[in-house]
Order: C-alpha cells, then sequence, then structure tokens
C-alpha cells in the first residue's frame, strides 16, 4: 500500500470514510514516520502516540457505527506548543512552562478535532514565538527538511517542518508578524494566515493580541481549505471577544475561474533591500501564470508600508510584555527555590525562566510602555498602523489581491543571523499583513534557481476575503507544480522514510 | 490638636473620595462565568480566565456594563458612547495575570454631580461663607464628579504570622481568588468635598443610589463597598492645592468622618508647627482612632497602561442607554419630593424614609394597607418607632398606625405593643384588644368623668377661666386616672376644653 506522506488530507479522510484503510492504520503510519523522520527533524516537542491512536480508534468506531465522519476524518495533524491539548502539556519551547499540563483545550485544536482529526503531537517553535528560525526554543533547534544544516523559519518552524517531511498531512501554526508564511516558504508548503479574528484565539498562549492569528499548514491549497473549514465551521468562539463568524465554504471557491480579476503589485517592495534575485524572479513568475489565467496585474502602492516593521516592534513587545506579565511562578510554571521574599521569587523565576530573546521583547515592552516613553513610541506606532491599514483599503480598491515574496530570501543557516535587528527585517514582506489584520498565504514556488531551496509568493488579501485568497493561491499551485499542480512534494530526503500504510 | 471647628476657621480642608462598589447583584464575574460569592470556600468559583492562566481570554459581562451606565445616568454623568478598557501593569499575586483590567483616560461615565443637603449639626463643620446657608444653617453642596470607570476586582490575601495582616513579616500568604474579577465600578469625585461631614453625606448618598439601582449589597463593613479620601489643607482664602495624603481601611460612615476628622487636625499641626505634609498612604485605626503610615509615595507609580488587545473598543448605542435609563428606579430625591408633595410628609421625614429603598418599599406597601389618610400617622411610626424593630411586617405597621390614627392607643403603649408583635404575625389590634389596652374615645362614657373631675376640681377650673391655660394638663391627668388608663387622653383633653370654654 502507499506511503501516508503521499495522500492529500482529502484523500486520507475519503479512504477512511470508504474503508480502504482505517483511521488507525494512518495513525500508525504517521506515528511510524515521526519516529523515522523526527531524530533528524526535530520537529516535535511531544508525541501524543495515546491521544492520536484513541483518535483514531474513535474515528473507525463512529464509522462501525455507521455515523457521518468529519471532513478531517483520520488526518494525522500537529499542534504549535502555544495551542492548549489537554493530555499534553504547552511548553511555548520555553522552560518557564516545561512542565506545564494544558488545563483546557483550544477552540483551534478542538474544532480540528471535532472535524476528525488525528492529534500526532505538539511542534517546535520559537519560544513564545519570538523568532523567526525556531532558533530560540529552548529545548532544541529544529531542522529544515529540504537542507538540515539550514533553519525551517519560525516561529512555527516546527510546524511548517513537519508537514514539509511528511510527518504530518496539516498543522497548526500562529502567525503575529509571519510565523506561518514565512517559515511555510522557507520548508516549501503551503501556510495560510487567515484575517485577524477568523479563528479563536482561545487556548492560544497569547504573544500580541491584536496580531496573533491561528492558520493551517499542508501541502496543498486543497488541505489548507479543508483545515480552514474546519477551523471556521461553528461560528464566532463566545470564548473569544475579537472572533468573528466566517460563513464561507473554503472549498467551495478553490477553483473559482480569476479571469478579468485583478493581481496588485507593490514595485517598491519588489525592488526591497534584501529581497534575493531567485525570490524576485519566481514571484515574478508566478504574477505571469496568473496572467496566463487571465488575471490582470496592476501596480499599486504602500506609501507606508517602510514603517511596518518599526511599528510592529513597538506594538508587538508592548503587547507580549503585558502578556507575559503572568508568568511569575506564583501559580505554576517555573519557579526559584529558596528565596526570601516575594520580589526575588519573582524576578529570579522570569530571569531564569525566559530565554534571552522573550527577556529582550519583554524588557523593550516594558520601556516602551512607561510613562514619558508610550507618547514617543507607543501612540505613533499605533497611528502608523492606521496610515498602513488606510494604504491597504486604498489598494485594494484597485485589485483583489496583492502579490508579493512571503520571505526575501531561502532558508539560512542555523547561527547564520546572530544579529536580532537582522532577523526581524526577515519579516519585511508578512509583518504589515498583521498590522492590519487582513490574511495572507504563501504559496511554494518549487525550488529557488540559485539555492535549489524552496521559494514562495505570498498573496495578501482585504479582511475577510481569506476564501478569495484560496482561489488566487489555486491559481498558482495549479501553474507551478511539476506534478499537474496537486501541490508540494515532501522533502526528497524524507519521503517514504517509514509511514507506510500497513 | 486642636478641634476641628478651630482648625477649619484657619484652613480649608480639600477632600477627594475615590469609592469602589462590587457590583454584587450580577450572577457571574466581570470577564469569565464564574459566579460572585462572598462566603463559598476558597477557590472555588475560579476558572483559566480568572485564574490568569495562559491562553484564556477575557469576555465582558455586558450585565456589568449596564449596571455602570445606570450608576452614571443616577449620578448626572455623561455616557461615553466611545470607551475602552486598559490594561495597568503591577506585579502581585493577587492579580493574576499581574495587570488588573480597568478603564483609560475616557471611562464609560465622565463628569457627574451630586448636591449634598448638609443641615443640622453637620452644617456647623463648614464655617466659611463660600456657600450661601438657609435661615437653619443649612446648605447645599453641589459636588463634582470626575468619572465613574469600570474595573476588576483583585483577589483576597490572608498574610498569616508576623505583624498581623501585613504582608512584611508573614510566614504564608494566602490568596483567595473567589474575588478576582468580581465587576468594580470606582467612583472619583473633584475635589469638591470641604468637610468631614460632606463626604460623609456624599457616601451616604451614593450608597442611597447604588441601593435603589440595585446594582450592589453597598456593605462598608464586608467590603462590597470601598472609599479612599484624599485629603489637604490649604489657608483659608489660598486656592493652591497643599499636598495630600491618603486615606485607607474605612469601613464605615463614622469612619469615613472620623479619619477625616482626625487627618485634617494632624496636618493642621504638623503645617503650624512648620513641618512637611508629605504624600503618603495612611491607615485609619479605628480602636486607637489615629491614622498611621501605611507607605510613602516618593515617585508615582507607572503602571504602563496601555490598550488592552484583547478586548474590543465599546461603542454603545442610544438604545443601549436608553434601555438603561428605562431600568433606573425612581431615584431617593425624587422619592422624597414626591413624599412631601403626595403626601405633605416633612422633608427630613420624606428623605429619611425615600433613602433607604428597602424602607421607602416597606413605607409603601403600609400605606397600600393602611389608606392614604393614614399617611402622616404611618409617616411618623416609620420615623420614630419602625427602626428600633427588625421583623415587623406593613401589615402590622399599619394597623398600629391606624390604632394611632383613632387614638385608640397612645404612642407610649405603642411601643408595648411593637414589642410584643415584632418578629410574630399577631395583629396589633388583635393584641390590644386582648390585652384590655384600648382606649375610649366614647363621649358618653367620657364625659361622666370629665363631669367628674371639672365638679371636684374648682380651684383648677377658676383658674383656666383666670386665662391659666396650661392648668388644662392637670385636669387631663385627673380624667385618665379616673379612667383607670382606658380612656384617651386626646378626647379627654377636647371634651375638657370644649366644656371649659362654654
Amino acid at each position: 500500500m502507499a506511503n501516508f506522506d503521499q495522500l492529500s488530507a482529502r484523500e486520507i479522510a475519503a479512504g477512511v470514510a470508504n474503508g480502504d484503510f482505517t483511521a488507525t492504520e494512518v495513525a500508525r503510519a504517521a506515528l511510524d514516520a515521526v519516529e523515522a523522520r523526527d531524530g533528524e527533524v526535530k520537529a516535535f516537542l511531544q508525541v501524543s502516540a495515546d491521544l492520536a491512536l484513541a483518535a483514531a480508534e474513535a474515528t473507525d468506531k463512529a464509522r462501525a457505527a455507521g455515523e457521518k465522519l468529519g471532513p478531517l476524518a483520520g488526518v494525522p495533524v500537529a499542534f504549535k506548543d502555544n495551542m492548549h491539548l489537554v493530555g499534553t502539556r504547552t511548553t511555548c519551547a520555553s522552560r518557564m512552562l516545561e512542565n506545564y499540563e494544558s488545563t483546557f483545550t483550544a477552540t483551534c485544536v478542538q474544532r480540528m478535532l471535532d472535524a476528525g482529526a488525528t492529534p500526532v503531537g505538539k511542534t517546535n517553535m520559537d519560544e513564545f514565538a519570538f523568532g523567526s528560525s525556531t532558533e530560540s526554543s529552548a529545548f532544541h533547534p529544529t531542522a529544515n527538511p529540504w537542507d538540515t544544516g539550514r533553519v525551517p523559519g519560525g516561529s512555527s518552524g516546527g510546524s511548517a517542518a513537519a508537514v514539509a517531511a511528511g510527518e504530518v498531512t496539516v498543522s497548526l501554526g500562529s502567525d503575529t508578524g509571519g510565523s506561518i508564511r514565512q517559515p511555510a516558504s522557507l520548508c516549501g508548503v503551503v501556510g495560510m494566515k487567515p484575517t485577524y479574528g477568523a479563528v479563536s484565539r482561545y487556548g492560544v498562549v497569547a504573544f500580541g493580541s491584536s496580531l496573533d492569528q491561528v492558520g493551517p499548514f499542508g501541502r496543498s491549497v486543497e488541505d489548507v481549505a479543508l483545515a480552514m473549514n474546519a477551523l471556521t465551521a461553528g461560528g464566532r468562539d463566545p470564548w473569544d471577544s475579537t472572533s468573528q463568524p466566517v460563513d464561507v465554504d473554503f472549498l467551495a471557491h478553490l477553483n473559482d475561474p480569476i479571469e478579468g480579476r485583478r493581481v496588485g503589485v507593490v514595485p517598491a517592495l519588489m525592488e526591497a533591500a534584501g529581497l534575493t534575485e531567485e525570490v524576485r524572479d519566481a514571484v515574478n513568475a508566478a504574477g505571469r501564470a496568473l496572467q496566463d489565467q487571465g488575471a490582470e496585474l496592476v501596480e499599486v502602492d504602500l506609501p507606508n508600508i517602510a514603517s511596518a516593521i518599526a511599528a510592529y516592534y513597538v506594538i508587538a513587545p508592548c503587547e507580549a510584555f503585558s502578556n507575559l506579565a503572568r508568568f511569575d511562578g506564583v501559580r505554576y510554571g517555573y519557579q526559584e527555590q529558596g528565596c526570601a521574599t516575594l520580589a526575588e521569587q519573582t524576578s529570579l523565576s522570569r530571569a531564569h525562566g525566559f530565554g534571552e530573546e522573550a527577556k529582550r521583547r519583554q524588557m523593550l515592552g516594558a520601556y516602551l510602555l512607561s510613562s514619558g516613553t508610550y507618547d514617543t513610541y507607543y501612540y505613533p506606532a499605533q497611528q502608523v498602523r492606521t496610515l498602513i491599514t488606510a494604504d491597504y483599503a486604498r489598494a485594494y480598491e484597485q485589485c483583489d489581491v496583492i502579490l508579493m515574496p512571503a520571505a526575501p530570501r531561502t532558508a539560512f543557516k542555523f547561527g547564520e543571523m546572530s544579529d536580532p535587528t537582522q532577523m526581524y527585517a526577515s519579516d519585511l514582506f508578512t509583518i504589515s499583513n498583521n498590522i492590519v489584520g487582513n490574511g495572507g498565504v504563501s504559496v511554494p514556488l518549487g525550488l529557488g534557481a540559485t539555492s535549489g531551496l524552496p521559494v514562495s509568493a505570498q498573496l495578501q488579501g482585504p479582511a475577510f476575503a481569506d476564501a478569495t485568497l484560496l482561489t488566487f493561491a489555486r491559481a498558482i499551485e495549479r501553474s507551478n507544480s511539476a506534478d499537474g499542480g496537486s501541490g508540494a512534494p515532501v522533502a526528497p530526503s524524507f519521503a517514504g522514510k517509514g509511514g507506510e500504510l500497513a | 490638636m486642636k478641634k476641628l471647628a478651630e482648625v477649619l476657621r484657619d484652613w480649608e480642608a480639600v477632600i477627594g473620595l475615590e469609592v469602589h462598589t462590587e457590583l454584587t447583584t450580577l450572577e457571574t464575574k466581570m470577564f469569565c462565568n464564574c459566579r460572585l460569592s462572598h462566603d463559598d470556600e476558597p477557590n472555588t468559583n475560579v476558572c483559566p480566565v480568572c485564574l490568569g492562566m495562559p491562553g484564556a481570554l477575557p469576555v465582558p459581562n455586558e450585565k456589568a456594563i449596564e449596571s455602570i451606565v445606570m450608576a452614571g445616568l443616577a449620578t448626572n454623568c455623561e455616557i461615553m458612547r466611545h470607551s475602552m478598557f486598559y490594561r495597568k501593569h503591577y506585579f502581585y499575586p493577587d492579580m493574576a495575570k499581574n495587570f488588573q483590567t480597568t478603564q483609560g483616560p475616557v471611562a464609560f461615565c465622565m463628569h457627574g454631580h451630586l448636591d449634598l443637603e448638609v443641615s443640622g449639626a453637620g452644617a456647623k463643620e463648614r464655617p466659611d461663607d463660600t456657600v450661601e446657608k438657609d435661615a437653619d444653617g443649612g446648605y447645599v453642596a453641589p459636588i463634582r464628579i470626575l468619572r465613574i470607570h469600570m474595573e476588576e476586582d483583585a483577589a483576597k490575601m490572608v498574610h498569616v504570622g508576623g505583624e498581623e495582616g501585613r504582608i512584611t513579616a508573614a510566614t504564608e500568604s494566602l490568596i483567595d481568588y473567589n474575588r478576582c474579577g468580581t465587576p468594580l465600578i470606582e467612583l472619583v469625585t473633584e475635589p469638591d468635598l470641604r468637610t468631614p461631614e460632606e463626604a460623609r453625606l456624599f457616601m451616604e448618598k451614593l450608597r442611597q443610589t447604588f441601593l435603589t439601582l440595585g446594582i450592589s449589597d453597598c456593605s462598608l463593613e464586608s467590603g462590597s463597598m470601598r472609599c479612599d479620601g484624599n485629603i489637604s489643607l490649604r489657608r483659608r482664602g489660598t486656592t493652591e492645592f497643599g499636598t495630600k495624603t491618603e486615606m485607607k481601611n474605612i469601613n464605615s460612615f463614622k469612619s469615613l468622618h472620623d479619619a477625616l476628622e482626625y487627618e485634617i487636625c494632624r496636618q493642621a499641626e504638623v503645617l503650624e508647627e512648620g513641618g512637611i505634609v508629605y504624600q503618603e498612604t495612611r491607615h485609619w485605626e479605628p480602636s486607637r482612632r489615629r491614622t498611621v503610615v501605611m507607605r510613602v509615595k516618593e515617585t508615582a507609580d507607572d503602571y504602563r497602561l496601555f490598550p488592552d488587545p484583547d478586548l474590543a473598543p465599546f461603542d454603545l448605542t442610544d438604545e443601549f442607554i436608553d434601555r438603561c435609563r428605562a431600568r433606573i428606579p425612581e431615584l431617593p430625591d425624587a422619592k422624597r419630593d414626591r413624599y412631601m408633595s403626595d403626601f405633605g410628609l416633612k422633608r427630613a421625614d420624606a428623605a429619611q424614609l425615600a433613602g433607604d429603598p428597602a424602607v421607602a418599599a416597606f413605607f409603601e406597601e403600609t400605606l397600600s394597607v393602611a389608606g392614604e389618610k393614614d399617611v402622616e400617622t404611618v409617616a411618623k411610626v416609620m420615623v420614630n418607632l419602625v427602626p428600633s424593630y427588625d421583623a415587623l411586617t406593613p401589615a402590622q405597621v399599619a394597623s398600629l398606625s391606624a390604632l394611632l390614627a383613632e387614638d385608640a392607643i397612645t404612642f407610649a403603649q405603642a411601643r408595648e405593643v411593637l414589642d410584643a408583635v415584632n418578629g410574630t404575625s399577631e395583629d396589633p389590634a388583635a393584641y390590644v384588644d386582648a390585652h384590655g389596652m384600648r382606649q375610649s374615645t366614647d363621649e358618653g362614657a367620657l364625659g361622666a368623668i370629665v363631669d367628674e373631675v371639672l365638679a371636684r376640681c374648682t380651684d383648677q377650673v377658676q383658674q383656666y377661666r383666670d386665662g391659666n391655660k396650661k392648668v388644662l394638663g392637670f385636669l387631663v391627668g385627673q380624667c385618665m386616672k379616673a379612667a383607670k388608663g382606658s380612656g384617651n387622653p386626646k378626647a379627654f383633653n377636647k371634651m375638657l376644653a370644649e366644656r371649659l370654654e362654654s
């Protein structure tokens, strides 16, 4: 029989529903693949074999009882380790929460489970999602499946790598400044950051509450659409007051024609410093492919976008400082022993529980919010936010979506980016969308002409036009894939290693 | 130390209050569905949200917003259509998230006022002529309200061992998170209060108003209504503010008055001796009748306030505000005026009955039984007798009032009757009859006694006719004696006067 890593989510769900194989067989295959591949990839922080097998068994029993199965029945899924799942620890890749057991299950995780998915485990990330390489994980780095000497991107590097290495079919990540789209680009998979509010944040450990958004990774646009359907099924989440209802079938619009529709291109972004030629060429080629399918390319301007990174690195650290204040070692988490006073216990628990980048961001936030400084930075940053929002609104009067790179370059080597501000700049193309709250999706364009590593395009759209984004993403996928447009391949060094459907 | 009256001749006290009121009549907390409780087992009404667990999100309690809007309308505030929640940061375990969710520069309610009627002995505390005094020395003081904002209460901490109640030398500190997240409204006055009596009256009036609205049980004793007083002195005739101190641990109206009185006198002594008043928080010790320093504020605390990104800004609609307005019952001042105009009650009596909604309801229920013809007697009974009893029914009070109105018993006898029927279901009229207390007003029966007394007391009759009307009292007494207490003194009075004048 086939290797499960060659099957799409739809094929697995259909196979389980038809009785071609059982959910348990798929779960065992996925666990086997993780066993065979993850020693090298290190995408996982925990493998939840018991939960996976129990969920698969429940799916099989439901089928035996003649019940209708969910659209993700038996599909192996991994969750970024900032999402609560009862029965697993939620560590945020931090010593601070090394032994923290989830006390409830996040809405996004629950909705995937409700759709029939099999929870394979929790994936590695930059500590508390602070980073773009997954190197700031307190536990271990994750390798890029396309070149294990390189980073998978971040902060959702584990979730991207697990899908790229074929350890799971779909995974969830969170994107605060590009943390889904950038690792998707570096690992050659599809990664979507939906519009802010489309997916509940309840049960996802917050980094920047006004920026964070959960979204799926898959090797095909269709798999991502299936996951989006699952994540938005059931309407808005009453437990997240910023969530909104999304009443659209993402699958239904995948093959909508794009003829006569307009794709915006921002010339200034295509000339941005740091953007490599192979990425620019590939994105331009994607634009031509969309033209070939009848879309019209139009030039649009986002005049204030150069200020996005600056605004982001004010707003995000402020929110991070506030959100991470609760980790004081009093009720849970790392607690320094033998302290004489509460103040000593709080400061030493935080000094020793957090890594360097987590401390840097919180110190920065504490400074930026302090009286006297607030007016100089926080307030203007919010004004910039308003300006960029207006820029996008004007641009979308002229086009349906905007095409641009997802990351300025392909995967870099471990330790290559040692200067934090250089690392921050790698979010150049993704950050503005978080500032504004719109959706964006990273679509693989094959391997770069120079590096031989995955290259991606990014599509951005207006708020709650996420289904439209997937329509255009599918159009790129259709034209780019060598195998007739069925999606991105599993990284060759890992494809077929373990994971046989017995 | 000098006495208050002496101090206030030379110094003007500038007093502002901060009043915290827990919305105890709501069922659930401010941002989660945990039950509000005062005496449940510690840490039983808690959840991930109010415990500040990672990944939990706040969802605002709409009923609490209704309550604060009602409070604002009842205190003549402007209801702000657009306002939002902020985060106020400080590291202390009573606030699980290490920030308190509160409001920023714009609160739900801004710029209100309450007019205080100061009369009697209390009015004498204010010696200056900046207020217009009436013939009895009373005056009206308009007190501006700066704002009323919505926030969440902190957990309750109990420090065990060491210095009583202080964390400094405690061996253990226990935290009860049941209170954490209780909806709290904080009212801040402008520094318009000038005497301890005005401060006391303001609190009393606020309590009456909030009780009438039904938004809280307003118990100073149990801490559901808490008051901090800010106070400074300045020389009469000057306008610049002096250095203020903040008074805490005020848990009764008397404490509020006495703490302010003490603090005014203390500050005056310091200043008159050439000393300096330090900006500090002081703790009122009721048993020793003094304030002591809690902590000195050398620099302003930096709470790093910024808008809470988990809670969307509020845009209150006119419909919502109208709905809140429609739910406001008749307020004490309006009720007082109605009692005066409809029933002809004296201002002081009407105010006393209208002040406490429970008393007013009792009064009106009694009236509905007694009928409005006896309203004067009912009011008299309510004001003078009922407050001494705890278990009377409106029917009993109505019955007793009828007995008094028809002169069947005296006021002195009324007390005896109420002592007997309080807490029972016995009808005062039945009790009076059973114990032979009913006084006769029958002119035939009493006439014989009157004639006998007039015939016997010829000296007194002569004195009366010579103009000494006071002698009538003696004659009434003689009649009462002859009737062995069963004759009504008013009836005797009337009949004696008639016969003597004829």
